[in-house]
């Protein structure tokens, strides 16, 4: 009984996984989560019912393994301070309490003291870029590699960083993560990493996928369930053997 | 006493241990690379029954059942496609390596992840070996390079839980290792679900000859020897 429970509670916690998927497929820059199962330990059954070696397993387990790398696809907004990184990798900006912090929501604007911040979360680039007062923000330009320019004029660097394991990393404030001890210290992402400039990275959830993976489980779900029903219909049998 | 009661029952409390085995496999219906268990059942040592009298063989008569021995089924299963780079497959037989505290384990359950020290490691964070026996790298663009990761072929193989197998590696496994893919689990949900229901009939079978040789003795011990009124 308690094993298929427990196998009740690993599919619950991919049915999460799955409605928070589903629930951010417009966020710009959302990875889905990944989730894992694995079987849990065998017990061996011997002298109940079982001759030597025979072994009864305890069910199944469910660890989240962080988010899918996948490329989300690049829609074109023609705003030219949208930028979306096409492979891996983030931008990287500063909290309100001066902590660094991972984003992949390109959606940029000018704050009002000049410099580039993300239009949701208000979080200022860093290092920051400085647009010069009064600029007209649709001749800024941001070449593939990062390099801002207004008019020629060189601005700053958008600076294109990852982490060793992405998995580790930790949801920060908005759309942001936190890189901690489990995901490694930043670094400057893999040169076959670009920005393009007049786009944004769409939610990599494909709700196709979503869908089938929500109906799996539900069906796993189910049969756990049905497992449970027809254990307890054995001990109420087993309880019956004397009328 | 009367060993009819004793053998349905000992029939009755094997049909529990295949309901736990079937519940465990239900419960992993969903878990990639999960291979399923199949319960053989025999009767204990069958007793010889002599005529007391002359001494005379008269038959054989079983003395219940019991499981004696589990056969997981380990035949590979199809590949899903996930587009995940780090979720990996084994198309064909082998196994994953895996450095576990409890020494080398081996799997086929690929989701995989990247550690803080830029090691493939499995879902609970152990190494993943690679062909040379030494943990995999993960390269700067988030994928690994498939024909580095060991797949090994193994004997004696058994289930420790936690996605793993105990066994011996011999060589290298026949399968391809691929990338963004991952193993479907071995469980059969529909001829699972009718093992289920054959089960617990089986056992309510039990039952009812437990239920039917008490009553046969109630009416040997109430009603022999009691005259008509």
């Amino acid at each position: 009984m308690y094993t298929a429970a427990a196998g009740m509670a690993a599919q619950q916690t991919r049915l999460d996984a799955v409605s928070s998927d589903l629930a951010n497929v417009d966020t710009t820059g959302y990875k889905s989560a990944r989730v894992a199962f694995r079987d849990l330990v065998y017990d061996d059954a011997q002298g109940y019912g079982a001759a030597k070696g025979v072994t009864i397993g305890a069910g199944s387990a469910a660890t989240s393994i962080g988010r899918s790398s996948a490329q989300g696809a690049l829609q074109d907004t023609k705003r030219t301070l949208d930028v979306a990184l096409n492979g891996p990798g983030f931008l990287q900006v500063k909290l309100a309490d001066g902590s660094k912090a991972l984003t992949r929501d390109g959606n940029l604007e000018v704050a009002p003291d000049g410099r580039l911040r993300l239009s949701s979360g208000g979080q200022v680039l860093e290092p920051a870029i400085k647009v010069p007062a009064g600029a007209d923000p649709d001749a800024i330009k941001i070449g593939s590699d990062g390099s801002v320019s207004y008019n020629n004029v060189a601005l700053g660097q958008i600076k294109i960083v990852d982490v060793p394991a992405p998995t580790g990393l930790q949801g920060g404030p908005g759309n942001t993560y936190v890189a901690t001890k489990a995901s490694g210290a930043t670094r400057a992402a893999d040169k076959s990493t670009i920005l393009t400039q007049g786009s944004l990275e769409a939610s990599n959830v494909d709700e196709a996928t979503a869908m089938t993976d929500m109906i799996e489980a539900q069906r796993a779900f189910q049969m756990a369930s049905k497992a449970i029903t027809t254990q307890d219909q054995v001990l109420e049998i087993a309880n019956q053997v004397k009328k | 006493m009367e060993r009819g009661l004793y053998i349905a029952a000992a029939g009755m409390v094997a049909e529990m241990v295949r309901q736990d085995q079937i519940a465990n496999d239900l419960a992993n219906a969903a878990t990639p690379g999960y291979k399923s268990d199949r319960s053989q059942q025999r009767s204990f040592s069958d007793l010889l029954l002599q005529n007391t009298k002359t001494g005379e063989t008269v038959g054989s008569l079983g003395s219940g059942p019991l499981i004696t021995k589990q056969v997981t089924d380990l035949s590979p299963e199809a590949l899903r496609s996930t587009q995940e780079p780090l979720d990996l497959g084994i198309a064909g037989p082998g196994y994953f390596a895996v450095q576990t505290d409890k020494g080398v384990k081996y799997t086929r359950d690929g989701s995989f992840k990247a550690a803080a020290d830029g090691t493939l490691t499995d879902q609970l964070g152990n190494s993943v070996l690679g062909t040379d026996r030494k943990p995999v790298k993960v390269n700067a663009d988030g994928t690994v390079d498939t024909a580095k990761v060991g797949n090994f072929a193994l004997t004696g193989v058994k289930k420790v839980g936690d996605a793993n197998f105990s066994g011996t590696a011999a060589g290298a496994g026949k399968g391809e290792v691929q990338s963004g893919v991952l193993e479907s689990s071995g469980v059969d949900a529909g001829r699972t679900m009718v093992d289920m229901m054959a089960s617990l009939r089986a056992f309510e079978a039990g039952q009812k000859a437990i239920q039917t040789i008490d009553g046969t003795l109630q009416q040997a011990a109430g009603q022999v020897g009691t005259l008509p009124q």
